[in-house]
């Protein structure tokens, strides 16, 4: 057996890092289109017809039991021959990026919307009468009122999805997209194998990091959404 | 874009075979994890000193980085790791002849760990403290008091949370293809790489996988009800008084 050279892990370490951006884009391109999806979603689940809940029931269902790297595989084969037998667009050369942003989308879309429903149904309806009584308009109430607690409520919940969003993103080198785990399993085969036990606890190192600067925003982010909260109790 | 309905058909009763190892991951994982998980909470409940600080390190490293960062640094480190000790101790047996299922168990025994001890922990803080003073000051012992007063009521809370992760755990198993375990992922994809029929055969993954954890979330709803029937006991007949 090789010994374990743990003076390569700073020399990967910073080597890994000159992906990180793709990793970091792919983790906020997703949060970004998976919020505008599952705010349809939820908007459908509370305020939509009985087709539209059943639907929106039923998508959140089937995500839920969906393996990350499954769907992804679906949308990497699958969606390419879609587009080109239904809509004649060609898109086998798009980047590889455009497909894990869908997977993610959809795959965590319905966990936003979740997420988003249960926070909203969580602050007092008392709340929405009693600022549209003194003359807000709807739009307003939710904006000013109702938007602002949810948030709150809704934060613990969210910080959780960013970590598991970013722990599944890792598999995006398996349809090959060079991010940080791409990039790791590039060295390594650079290597012709060898290393690789270094090179993947540098990756666990940045992962960890990661979460723990996510956590750390987040602790700090709900202390000062709630602080309001507090003086009211008080 | 045409499916191929027969291969589509055919792969889906091939990869049913698979059923009974994602199933042996999963019930092992969770066998392992929950005695050990349950004595990492309660260190963590009280502050049982350098434990509790190596649990604190252990659940923020698994909860940090991906399952299949964890796999890839398993699968990379135990192999050899079990030659040099079955070397060093003298036992002759070919490591390469273990069935990589053992170093799954082990992956996801670690894995679950560290999320169960943190619902274990969460449900037991749930129970008010007075039940344990008041199982104590009828002459109970604290084993006794645990498993007959606090346990049964901390698992009505932590149902939900085990549900969600024995569905994770599940949809987690299908990484296991990565250490060459032939469950569910790795049959149709081994099956799809004769005719390149790749999507039929994930969508058959998909299929298989959503009845799998429909059937899950339906015995965990059971479980809640019969674990949970003395609260309702409890709320009717308070209502009809």
């Amino acid at each position: 057996m090789r010994p374990f050279s743990p003076l390569y892990i700073p020399k990967v370490f910073f080597e890994l890092l000159t992906s990180f951006p793709v990793t970091v884009l792919m983790l906020v391109g997703s949060v970004i289109f998976g919020s505008l999806l599952g705010f349809v979603l939820a908007r459908a689940k509370i305020s939509g017809g009985k087709i539209s809940k059943i639907l929106a029931d039923a998508y959140i269902g089937v995500m839920r039991c969906t393996p990350p790297i499954v769907l992804l595989f679906i949308v990497y084969y699958g969606l390419p021959e879609l587009l080109l037998s239904t809509a004649g667009i060609d898109i086998n050369n798009v980047n590889k990026g455009v497909f894990v942003l869908v997977t993610y989308t959809l795959l965590y879309g319905a966990t936003i919307s979740e997420i988003m429903r249960s926070a909203y149904e969580s602050v007092d309806k008392g709340q929405w009468e009693a600022a549209v009584s003194i003359g807000l308009s709807p739009f307003q109430a939710f904006y000013r009122i109702m938007l602002p607690q949810a948030t709150a409520v809704a934060l613990p919940n969210f910080c959780n999805l960013l970590i598991n969003l970013m722990k599944d993103g890792a598999l995006a080198f398996t349809i090959g997209l060079v991010d940080i785990m791409g990039r790791g399993s590039l060295i390594i085969s650079r290597n012709f194998g060898a290393y690789a036990l270094e090179t993947y606890i540098a990756l666990a190192l940045i992962y960890w990091c990661l979460t723990l600067v996510i956590e750390k925003t987040f602790s700090v982010l709900e202390k000062s959404l709630l602080r309001g909260k507090r003086s009211l109790t008080e | 874009m045409e499916l191929d309905v027969k291969f589509m058909i055919e792969t889906f009763f091939q990869a049913l075979s698979g059923i009974p190892v994602t199933l042996s991951i999963t019930a092992v994982a969770l066998i392992i994890s929950t005695p050990v998980a349950f004595f990492m909470a309660v260190s963590k409940i009280y502050n049982i000193k350098i434990i509790k600080q190596l649990v604190s390190a252990y659940v923020s490293f698994i909860r940090g980085t991906p399952v299949v960062l964890q796999i890839l640094i398993i699968y990379s480190l135990l192999p050899s790791l079990f030659n040099s000790i079955a070397k060093g101790i003298g036992w002759n047996i070919n490591v390469f002849d273990i069935n990589p299922i053992i170093y799954a168990y082990i992956v996801f025994s670690i894995n679950t760990c560290a999320g169960l001890s943190e619902i274990f922990r969460s449900a037991l803080l749930t129970v008010n403290k007075g039940q344990l003073e008041a199982a104590l000051s009828i002459g109970m012992s604290a084993v006794q008091a645990y498993v007959r007063i606090i346990i049964p009521q901390a698992l009505v809370t932590a149902i939900p949370n085990i549900c969600n992760l024995t569905i994770n755990l599940i949809k987690g198993t299908s990484l296991a293809f990565m250490m060459t375990v032939k469950d569910i992922t790795a049959i149709a994809k081994i099956a799809a790489s004769y005719g390149y029929n790749y999507i039929e055969a994930y969508l058959d993954i998909l299929f298989i996988y959503i009845i799998l954890c429909s059937l899950i979330q339906l015995l965990f709803s059971m479980l809640e009800k019969r674990f949970g029937s003395y609260k309702t006991l409890a709320g009717t007949t308070a209502g009809t008084k």
